[in-house]
């Protein structure tokens, strides 16, 4: 049996308001979730990893048992390049495991933890790492369109057969002919709505509804929520009525995509985390697209509210022109928008990766003192031995600056020097300070914590490293 | 000779171009320009240099001029003897001075010059140093700092620690910028109110534009010589009592050092300390006449009084709120209006600071002479407060 073990999500800081993105269409108790310039799935996906780590309780301890890393998105980074292999790395996940990406479907998250319920299942395989973002934005002026009221999230599920709060009771996928939509020689193929709808949607949802009802045990009153996940959800009912379902008690309502958007192939887990969060105790998940993946879960015991405590967070977007900022587009011909080509090195990445990304640092064995940067000889007492030592992600502010002149969609960029809780010094940029809220006058003796970010928006590569903001 | 002994040298020439922003001047131009003046200072033909260091420091954001020695011999048709390229940051120019000095002194040469050189404004001036900050150097550390910023984050500790004020960092540039008035080699030659220290547009809170030395070009040029190779009936020769250098931390470890108070930099102290010794000075603030202190950056000449000596840590907001270090003060400091005024040819500063002080010890500085001084010194910083020069200077031997 497939356990969940533990979660974590990963919203970005910034929402902007439907009645911002379309004054006129835009109905204004409804968000979108949107990244920072420094964000993507990447950031996303790791914030949501280390959440999930975290809140495993032997977290320590977990995640060296981690074999197998599974990433679901539909707006990769990387063309050539497992995104698994690379947030494995970043998570200090050791060399060896499986790590696979699932792309190409907005049901690449349920696939991705059918694949896991799989490989548990076999025994081969210990504890497996799913994790999901997206990141995608719609053409500008299209932000409102049915089918593209897309927001950015991140999650993370830990799964194994160890005990955990909820357990995967089956899972089945169902391919199909038919994609709602696709891209075909680099252009978007919008088929027939209703032939996407009536032909696909509807019809792999009755024969998958079907087919798993008559080769499983499951019946319809064993359910207290089904979770039909699809941008033609609306017309996805009758299957379900025919088979005995109540519509009215069973199927759960999706408040996600009005607090921050359709999450595209995390929205799935998102929904699933949320029914959990919202003590149903049994899950019938359809999440669809291209076909549909039929996932049946039972919750153990409650989980922790970690998505439901999210919501409400997070700063609102105040113009249309703030989130063309955000997203890099648009003629943004300002002084304060400078940008420039900035140095980045695959080499260095691969020769620091322990310092630069999973924050390793020495102590010195003399006097205790703690270096991020690797030295000879201890500055304090000259002692030469030291031992390797992570570094914590939070601090206090020591000293601070902030530089007008350094090129950045948001200038200034503030710079502050922060003494890690536990040991070392570090010295990073504020991130999620579009707005003055995300900065302070003084932030000396202020409390930050530490965000994988991209560090330069005119890479050449990724350039992953490590940032900063208040909590 | 150990190192604590007085370097028996001495100054028999000084050049330095007018500095600013030298569009009709080549690289090549402001080399010959202030060699030429040297020379004639020395009363000596070129042909008798028999050792030369060049100090340029940052060739590559520059026009390419400054890598080696030879672009110090190429425009002086200078051939046949060795040149030496010296770089050390903001205390390049310091460098090459101490490297002449030691080579005097170990007999390996007779006449020495030293030369530093900068040419920046042949790049928009956010091309420069802005831009070695974003391109070079590693991609993940720093990203983010531009040069006013790594002493910005000094100003945020002393105004925590020491009850500074953006008033008194401002009251340095209105100093320095007055005794640029008396210079007519300083790049900017205007005076400024504390009003408009503090409004014009911030560079590195708390650091603005009048807080930040400008982008020039300039050259500067000495000649030495051993003390006994002096000739009295040609020369006005200025002693090098003392001169001491001090890489004090490196160019990322100051930002990543948990043992760092970001109150004062080690290196000045240290490189103090080598050249009060050599020079036998107890008591810096009595002993010394004049100064030409590095104020890169407002805050930076303010913590420097504290690491040279002239007063106690925490203090120095008192030295300039008392006028101390104003031209008839008890100690003035950047006479020459400094590098807010004078403006920062970075390879050239530190050789331009010590012509400053000869000039005054020779008594020839004009309407800005500092009465009676007999005993200067010069500091730079380099890098990230990493590395720093003090030379000492007497017209006496």
């Amino acid at each position: 049996m497939t356990n969940i073990l533990s979660y974590g999500i990963s919203l970005p800081h910034f929402r902007v308001d439907s009645s911002t993105l379309n004054p006129s269409r835009g109905r204004k108790q409804e968000q979108r979730a949107v990244i920072f310039v420094d964000e993507d799935p990447i950031t996303l996906a790791y914030d949501a990893a280390n959440k999930c780590l975290a809140n495993f309780a032997a977290a320590e301890s977990g995640h060296k048992k981690i074999d197998a890393v599974l990433f679901a998105t539909t707006t990769p980074v990387f063309q050539n390049r497992y995104h698994a292999s690379f947030l494995a790395e970043l998570l200090d996940i050791p060399n060896g495991i499986l790590a696979l990406d699932f792309t190409s479907s907005l049901r690449a998250g349920t696939d991705a933890l059918i694949l896991a319920d799989q490989l548990l299942t076999t025994g081969k395989y210990e504890r497996v790492l799913l994790l999901a973002a997206d990141t995608y934005f719609p053409a500008i002026g299209e932000e409102l369109a049915p089918s593209l009221r897309t927001g950015h999230a991140g999650c993370a599920l830990l799964l194994s057969r160890e005990d955990g709060f909820a357990s995967i009771a089956a899972s089945r996928s169902y391919s199909s002919f038919i994609a709602e939509d696709f891209v075909y020689k680099g252009s978007a193929v919008q088929p027939d709505a209703r032939f996407g709808r009536d032909a696909g949607f509807k019809s792999s949802v009755k024969h998958a509804l079907n087919d798993f009802l008559e080769h499983t045990s499951a019946e319809a009153a064993d359910f207290d929520a089904v979770i039909l996940n699809s941008i033609f959800a609306r017309s996805g009912a009758g299957p379900f009525l025919k088979n005995g379902f109540n519509a009215e008690k069973q199927f759960f309502r999706d408040i996600l995509a009005a607090q921050f958007g359709f999450s595209g192939a995390c929205h799935a887990l998102m929904l699933l985390i949320h029914s959990l969060e919202r003590e149903a105790e049994r899950v019938l998940l359809f999440d669809c697209g291209n076909g549909t993946n039929v996932i049946d879960i039972k919750r153990i015991r409650p989980a922790s509210p970690a998505l439901s405590r999210q919501l409400d967070k997070g700063e609102t977007v105040t113009s249309y022109q703030d989130y063309l900022l955000l997203r890099q587009a648009g003629n943004v011909n300002l002084k304060s928008a400078t940008k420039q080509d900035m140095f980045s090195s695959d080499m260095m990445l691969e020769r620091e990766k322990k310092n630069l990304l999973q924050l390793q640092g020495f102590a010195c064995t003399g006097c205790g003192t703690v270096y991020f940067l690797k030295t000879m000889r201890c500055k304090n007492c000259k002692c030469e031995k030291f031992d390797v030592r992570k570094l914590e992600k939070t601090g206090i502010v020591f000293s601070f600056t902030r530089e007008h002149y350094f090129p950045s969609s948001f200038a200034p960029v503030t710079m502050v020097v922060v003494d890690l809780d536990g040991g070392g010094r570090v010295t990073l940029q504020l991130t999620d300070d579009m707005y003055a809220s995300g900065t302070r006058e003084n932030p000396i003796g202020a409390r930050v914590q530490l965000v994988l970010r991209k560090m330069m928006e005119q890479d050449k590569k990724p350039n992953y490293f490590w940032k900063c903001r208040f909590y | 000779m150990n190192k604590t002994e007085s370097p028996n040298i001495a100054i028999i020439g000084t050049g330095c171009t007018k500095f600013g922003e030298l569009f009709s001047k080549s690289y090549d131009d402001l080399v010959r320009d202030a060699v030429t003046e040297a020379l004639d200072d020395a009363k000596i033909s070129i042909d008798l240099v028999d050792a030369a260091w060049l100090s340029t420091a940052f060739p590559e954001i520059g026009v390419f001029k400054g890598r080696s020695g030879m672009d110090l011999a190429e425009p002086l048709s200078l051939y046949d003897l060795p040149v030496t390229r010296v770089s050390n940051y903001c205390a390049s120019g310091a460098d090459a001075i101490r490297n002449g000095v030691n080579a005097l002194m170990a007999h390996n040469c007779d006449v020495v010059l030293a030369l530093g050189v900068e040419k920046l404004r042949d790049r928009p001036p956010q091309d420069s140093i802005v831009k070695m900050m974003v391109e070079y150097g590693h991609p993940y550390y720093q990203k983010g700092f531009t040069a006013a910023g790594t002493f910005a984050i000094y100003a945020n500790r002393h105004f925590k620690e020491y009850g500074v004020t953006r008033e008194d960092l401002a009251a340095v540039s209105v100093k320095n910028h007055y005794h640029g008035t008396l210079n007519p080699k300083a790049h900017h030659r205007r005076e400024c109110t504390v009003d408009q220290v503090l409004s014009s547009p911030m560079v590195a809170d708390p650091l603005t534009v009048y807080d930040s030395c400008p982008t020039t070009d300039g050259a500067s040029c000495v000649i030495l010589v051993r003390a006994e190779d002096v000739d009295p009936s040609k020369h006005v020769p200025i002693f090098v009592k003392g001169i001491g250098l001090s890489v004090s931390t490196g160019w990322d470890m100051p930002f990543f050092d948990p043992n760092h108070d970001f109150l004062s930099f080690r290196a000045t102290q240290q490189a103090a300390e080598r050249a009060y010794t050599q020079a036998g000075i107890a008591d810096p603030l009595n002993e010394i006449d004049l100064a030409e202190v590095h104020d890169c950056f407002s805050i930076v000449e303010l913590l420097t009084y504290e690491d040279l000596g002239f007063c106690k840590p925490g203090e120095a907001k008192e030295m300039i709120r008392g006028n101390s270090t104003a031209r008839d003060g008890e100690l003035p400091v950047n006479v020459s209006g400094g590098l807010l005024s004078c403006g920062h040819p970075v390879g050239a500063t530190g050789v331009r600071m010590v012509t400053e002080i000869a000039t005054h010890l020779r008594n020839r500085a004009g309407e800005r002479q500092v009465e009676g001084a007999k005993v200067g010194l010069a500091q730079n910083i380099g890098g990230p407060g990493a590395i720093a020069s003090v030379t000492i200077l007497s017209n006496e031997v």
